[in-house]
């Protein structure tokens, strides 16, 4: 595999976003906001805090699914972009395992989690870990009893689509051919957190 | 005549290459696009579990109202003007909108917004409706306006009452307090 994490961490880690005269932000075909992690962590918690018992899966769902779509528009948009068609582009060797492991670099860079792939089975199965994500900061002192990964869940389902579910559509569909299980988390307990994809 | 200088917005925007995340004057940050915040509102508008309108307000006014009275404390902002003025950049500079407060008082506030990543995102999205989305603003003025005027949050109630995705040239939001 010729994907340079390092180089491509160093180089995305590098680009600036901020607000244009309308207090928008607009780059890899969508709006992007730049929010503190715990706006996001605190909504989610609280969702599935005080839900009912039985309700948790739905809720929990609807966390993921938000994500699988980000994942899925804003990945289209970040492999497409001029940023990647520099740095990441020329090193991809196998289509589409190299982007695959060139997103999950480009995830890492932008703080979302500091991730990789570890088993890929291409089109059916992907075994992801994250060794540091905000998600996990909503436990500060002790584990919790639940997961809580919901964004990597979502995003690990949509790159999968992207690599593996046909061409891109914009209005979305093809997202949602993957699904995505967290059998690890650091907000657990655990060292790390530890994600697979499957076909849904 | 006085020329009135107006106070600019600091951002310290770091990359801690150990952890990978972002920090942006100290708070960790994070990109997310319009699908993500759409989602996660119409999430707050549909379910039917709890109050999911006023769960994002809440979860926003928490947010930002401690992001906004850590900046003026470590940047010894006092004056009204100034607080409002940082409080109108830090909106623009994180991607929410162009936020303009046209009136304030410790009693209460009208506030516009001429652009807004959640109704333009929406629009992009799905297309206009009739009702507003924007619970996120809400909180976030609910915040602007306790941290300008040294009250805790839920001290102020905010109401849309014109808005972008439902055709309005701006979005407009009145502030009473509680």
């Amino acid at each position: 595999m010729a994907i340079d994490r390092k180089k491509i961490i160093d180089n995305m880690s590098k680009v600036q976003v901020m607000g244009n005269e309308e207090g928008l932000i607009s780059g890899f075909n969508v709006f992007v906001t730049q929010l503190p992690g715990r706006f996001w962590n605190s909504f989610g918690e609280r969702l599935t805090r005080q839900v009912n018992p039985e309700m948790l899966p739905a809720a929990e769902y609807l966390l993921f699914n938000a994500a699988r779509s980000c994942g899925y528009h804003t990945g289209y948009g970040i492999i497409t972009s001029e940023e990647w068609k520099a740095i990441v582009a020329p090193m991809i060797e196998k289509v589409p395992e190299d982007i695959l492991h060139g997103a999950y670099a480009v995830f890492t860079a932008w703080g979302w989690a500091k991730s990789e792939i570890v088993e890929l089975i291409p089109g059916k199965k992907m075994v992801v870990r994250a060794y540091d994500y905000y998600e996990s900061d909503v436990v500060e002192y002790g584990s919790s009893s639940k997961m809580n990964a919901h964004m990597i869940r979502g995003v690990s389902a949509a790159f999968m689509a992207l690599a593996y579910g046909g061409d891109y559509q914009a209005a979305g569909g093809p997202e949602e051919k993957f699904e995505c299980i967290q059998v690890k988390g650091i907000e657990c307990g655990d060292e790390y957190g530890e994600f697979v994809v499957t076909p849904a | 005549m006085t020329i009135l200088q107006k106070t600019e917005l600091a951002l310290d925007k770091r990359f801690d290459p150990v952890r990978c995340r972002h920090h942006m004057n100290g708070e960790v940050v994070v990109l997310h696009c319009h699908h993500y915040a759409s989602l996660y509102t119409q999430l707050a508008d549909d379910v039917d579990m709890l109050d999911g309108k006023k769960l994002l307000a809440d979860v926003a006014e928490d947010t930002f109202v401690d992001v906004l009275k850590n900046y003026y404390e470590d940047n010894g902002i006092t004056k009204l003007e100034d607080r409002i003025a940082i409080g109108e950049q830090y909106y623009a500079a994180v991607g929410l909108g162009q936020m303009v407060v046209a009136m304030a008082g410790e009693e209460s506030g009208e506030v516009e917004l001429l652009h807004s990543h959640i109704d333009e995102g929406w629009i992009k999205k799905w297309g206009k409706r009739d009702k507003p989305v924007n619970f996120l603003t809400q909180g976030y003025i609910s915040a602007l306006f306790s941290a300008v005027f040294d009250k805790p949050a839920r001290s102020y109630a905010v109401k849309e009452i014109a808005s972008i995705i439902s055709g309005a040239e701006k979005s407009k939001f009145n502030v009473i307090v509680l």
